[in-house]
């Protein structure tokens, strides 16, 4: 498979907030030189043909998931793990990552009205007011009621749940805790006005968050379950029932016509569908291994990949001077990064603790490695422009948050020796030693992965090395990544002083969860009062003003990057090469009717 | 023999208990587990440590073995943790299309490498031999995977004549439609698994033949005015065929073992495919029960390959 589970699930994550990929810009002001990428790809294929009403009706739109194992098969975003699924069963939302989706969003992620339900918050009473559209059905032609925004949280939160879903911030639910816990059997804090069968659920706080306006956000979960179709069947088991993986339902503007397991899936117009009415009557989706996949568009077999698929830069280079084809794609959700480790994970206390103490707890030595490295040479050379360096820790994609004046860690060698000097780690021989005249080695962790970032790291080492640090690779080599994440993920480790590694995000941006001081995934363990304090102002009562929060967000990017305790190494695209047949390819985050909008001007493929 | 098929078979249950052991033993030594670097970084980390718990994976090993053996003995082998269904229905839909792959490639290769050692092995030293020779070497000194990579570009994108990807198209309707698709997916990958994996059969069945034809009972025969086309037919063919004999119990179980270079390629969902992802995912469930009957099938195609052995030649006996 394409990824190590983080970077493979990279997309993952994607499918967990049932949002995969969704720019926010309009691809004019898309420029390359606010991203750092060479490259400019546009979020819009603009075709200029008309559409063949006949092509549109009687043709298949077939789309390609590079992947190289075979999809998991569940279609039920509170269930779903990776991005695969999400992929093969994208129609039945109303846009790419949607499934089942119940809300609209705005260029900046923002909840906005006219989707499946709207969502109003009331700060005074705590709670959020959800109402599902009179017109909004199931593709069997099953209202969608109140009780199926409720039994999300039930599947998600249930104590034999397979769902990985279930989020700390549920437990702001009234009552949610408890139904978690097993110790009760409903969640009193979710209340349906108009009955269950009606169209209001009501969701009872004991805080508010500013990231609830927010699609992705941990409090509201953004998808609805078919109550009435899956209720008999044991939440523990619904992940392998027939109502999931084999006649599953859906409230976006296709309806699965047939899944052939592990393989494909066949779409065809879900006449139940509130939304604008799909023009292309009949959509296949097909595994494709990724090692062919350049392949397959070279010969035209393919309208598209999967939208949030993963294309690597390898495959843009191969397919971006295809005749037939425009690349087409947007910042990804996710990035790069390299984390310094100084310190370690207290199981008893659930949080991390720093050791001022350690190797890396030097200011100077971190920036000086980060200084010393070429990135924007390294990408220059291996990333095709899909990859590019890094300046802040929220990526371009957010654009509201995303400081683009961030500059990151650029290459200077003599800045990265003279923080060295100053700090005073001197050349002792070939190396240079610590302050206190001790031998320093560093030890670099780094995941087994393609021949180019083999590459990379040597790269990397190299850089190192002119600066006078003795780095080298933690346990001799490159790691498989399972063993790789076994290691990181332990609460203390001193095998990896410094380590490469990669996050998937969530549509709302809030790092609580990476870099919080009770955060597991804070594998650096850095715990500092100012990040806390910015942590906690991204969502506090002042920061129901948008002002203030993209403020508190530029804030804490500075500082990030100051500190360098995690320091951004790559930024992607998401990308997909759109075949010139296709019209209307449109996966901007504005566009909540990606699939109805698509129509074909030809019955072949150009 | 029946008696030394039954102990035979008595034999295999401690073989199998301590395969068992060994396969669950290794499968948890490898580093991570099935949640490893696979959350959702907005996860509370209780939900995985709650997921674990709920699976039995912090428990001691002795106890996650007799919970699994348990379930065993009751049909259960357990959930997938990747795909989250029952492994039994896991395996059984990519057994099927394993086997159907393995039995047309089979059947494709006896068909061609029967005939081709038979004719080389008749002809020794002449043309034919010769380029079936050379044929079988080159075959054989390809790594298989460029042949799949070359035979998908070839024949599956430049001439489009065969499908390549997956084992069925997701237009087909209909059973007569599913049955032709199922064959038209496995009619490339089949072929070029047969055309490249003759060797060993040719190469035995040649050295067979040339055996034969100088032994006193063909000479015999030949004194006696048989035909030679009824010796070779008669005589050399079958005694030749006692090496081929002594595989074929391996080969008719190993059908399910599947091939990861080609469903890599082919992207086509089978029992290696299968295998190989269930490793990197840490699928313990699906390994062990994958390891497991590839184990047992292992030791019931020795035994089948004896009672062949047996059935084709009356001097060898089991009991």
């Amino acid at each position: 498979m394409k990824k190590n589970k983080i970077v493979l699930s990279t997309m993952a994550l994607l499918a967990v907030i049932g949002l995969a990929a969704c720019s926010k810009k309009s691809s004019s002001s898309n420029s390359s030189g606010e991203v750092g990428s060479s490259i400019n790809l546009a979020e819009i294929y603009h075709n200029s043909k008309a559409t063949d009403q006949s092509a549109t009706k009687n043709s298949t739109l077939k789309i390609a998931e590079p992947n190289s194992a075979p999809f998991q098969g569940l279609t039920d975003p509170s269930l779903i793990t990776n991005a695969e699924d999400t992929d093969v069963f994208a129609p039945g939302g109303n846009q790419p990552g949607n499934i089942d989706g119940l809300f609209n969003y705005d260029k900046d992620f923002k909840i906005v009205d006219g989707g499946l339900a709207n969502q109003r918050l009331n700060l005074k009473d705590k709670t959020a007011t959800i109402t599902i559209r009179k017109d909004g059905k199931w593709s069997n032609g099953m209202p969608v009621t109140a009780k199926d925004i409720e039994y999300a949280y039930e599947v998600i939160g249930n104590k034999n749940t397979t769902s990985q879903q279930y989020s700390s911030d549920f437990n702001a639910i009234k009552g949610m805790a408890a139904y978690h816990a097993g110790t009760a059997k409903t969640i009193p804090g979710i209340t349906f006005p108009d009955g269950p069968t009606g169209k209001v659920a009501v969701i009872h706080f004991d805080k508010m968050s500013p990231s609830m306006k927010y699609i992705g956000n941990t409090f509201i979960w953004g998808a609805v379950e078919p109550y009435e179709y899956i209720k008999n069947v044991p939440i523990a088991k619904l992940a392998a029932s027939a109502q999931i993986r084999k006649d599953p339902l859906f409230t976006g503007p296709y309806k699965l016509d047939k899944v052939v397991e592990g393989e494909s899936t066949s779409w065809s117009p879900n006449k139940y569908y509130y939304g604008k009415t799909p023009q292309i009557q009949h959509i296949t989706i097909t595994v494709v291994s990724p090692n062919n996949i350049d392949k397959a568009i070279q010969s035209g077999k393919y309208d598209f990949t999967s939208p949030a698929g993963v294309m690597r830069g390898t495959d843009y280079k191969e397919l971006k001077n295809l005749k037939n084809y425009t690349p087409v794609g947007q910042p990804e959700l996710g990035y790069g990064y390299f984390g310094f480790n100084v310190g370690q994970f207290d199981t008893k206390a659930g949080k991390n603790v720093m050791n001022p103490k350690s190797k890396m707890a030097n200011k100077n030595l971190r920036q000086a490695m980060m200084y010393a490295l070429n990135l924007d040479a390294v990408n220059k050379k291996f990333g095709n422009g899909i990859t590019w360096r890094a300046n802040s820790l929220i990526p371009p994609i957010f654009a509201k948050y995303w400081d683009s004046s961030a500059k990151g860690y650029p290459y200077n060698l003599s800045k990265a020796n003279k923080l060295l000097d100053e700090a005073g780690y001197k050349k002792k021989g070939k190396w240079r030693v610590q302050p206190n005249g001790k031998p320093l080695t560093i030890y670099f962790g780094a995941m087994t992965e393609t021949s180019v970032q083999a590459a990379e790291y040597q790269d990397y080492l190299q850089q190192w090395h002119k600066v006078g640090l003795n780095v080298k690779l933690a346990t001799g080599k490159t790691m498989e990544m399972n063993s790789f994440y076994n290691l990181l993920q332990q609460p203390k480790q001193d095998k990896m002083d410094i380590f490469d590694a990669n996050f998937s995000l969530s549509s709302e941006p809030t790092p609580t969860t990476l870099y919080g001081q009770s955060a597991t995934f804070n594998f650096s363990h850095f715990v500092e009062t100012k990040n806390d304090k910015l942590i906690s102002e991204m969502n506090n009562s002042k920061s129901w003003n948008d002002t203030y929060r993209t403020k508190i967000f530029k804030e804490w990017q500075e500082y990030m990057n100051e500190e360098a305790y995690v320091v951004p190494r790559a930024f992607n695209y998401t990308w997909a090469p759109v075949n010139h047949r296709v019209k209307g390819y449109d996966i901007s985050n504005g566009n909540s009717e990606f699939w109805s909008n698509l129509s074909l001007t030809s019955n072949s493929l150009d | 023999m029946w008696k030394t098929i039954l102990r035979r078979l008595l034999i295999m249950i401690p073989e199998v208990i301590i395969l068992s052991i060994l396969v669950f033993l290794l499968a948890k030594a490898m580093p991570g587990d099935p949640f490893t670097g696979s959350i959702n970084p907005k996860a509370d980390p209780e939900q995985i440590h709650h997921l674990m718990k709920l699976n039995g994976l912090y428990d001691p090993w002795y106890q996650q073995y007799w919970h699994w053996v348990v379930h065993l003995f009751h049909g259960n082998l357990g959930n997938s943790y990747q795909y989250q269904e029952p492994v039994s229905r896991l395996i059984a839909g990519r057994a099927g299309n394993t086997l159907w792959l393995a039995l047309f490639t089979m059947i494709l290769t006896y068909a061609m490498a029967l005939p081709m050692g038979v004719f080389a092995g008749r002809h020794e030293g002449q043309l034919p031999d010769t380029v079936i020779r050379v044929y079988t070497y080159v075959t054989y000194c390809i790594p298989f995977f460029v042949i799949l990579v070359i035979g998908i570009w070839v024949f599956g994108y430049i001439l489009g004549w065969f499908p390549t990807t997956g084992s069925i198209s997701p237009n087909a309707n209909g059973w007569a439609q599913t049955i032709g698709s199922h064959l038209t997916h496995i009619l490339l990958p089949g072929l070029l698994g047969a055309l490249f994996g003759t060797v060993n059969i040719v190469q035995y069945l040649r050295s067979e033949v040339i055996d034969a034809k100088h032994s006193d009972y063909v000479r015999t025969a030949q004194s006696k005015g048989v035909p030679s086309k009824d010796i070779y037919r008669h005589h050399i063919f079958r005694n030749s065929l006692l090496p081929i004999a002594a595989f074929a119990g391996y080969s008719i179980t190993g059908l399910l073992n599947g091939s990861i270079f080609t469903e890599t390629v082919f992207s086509y969902p089978g029992m290696g495919l299968l295998f190989v992802n269930s490793i990197i995912y840490r699928d313990y469930t699906v390994i062990t029960a994958l390891v497991l009957i590839y184990g047992i099938l292992n030791l019931l195609g020795t035994l089948l390959s004896d009672i062949i052995l047996s059935l084709v030649d009356p001097r060898i006996r089991i009991d």
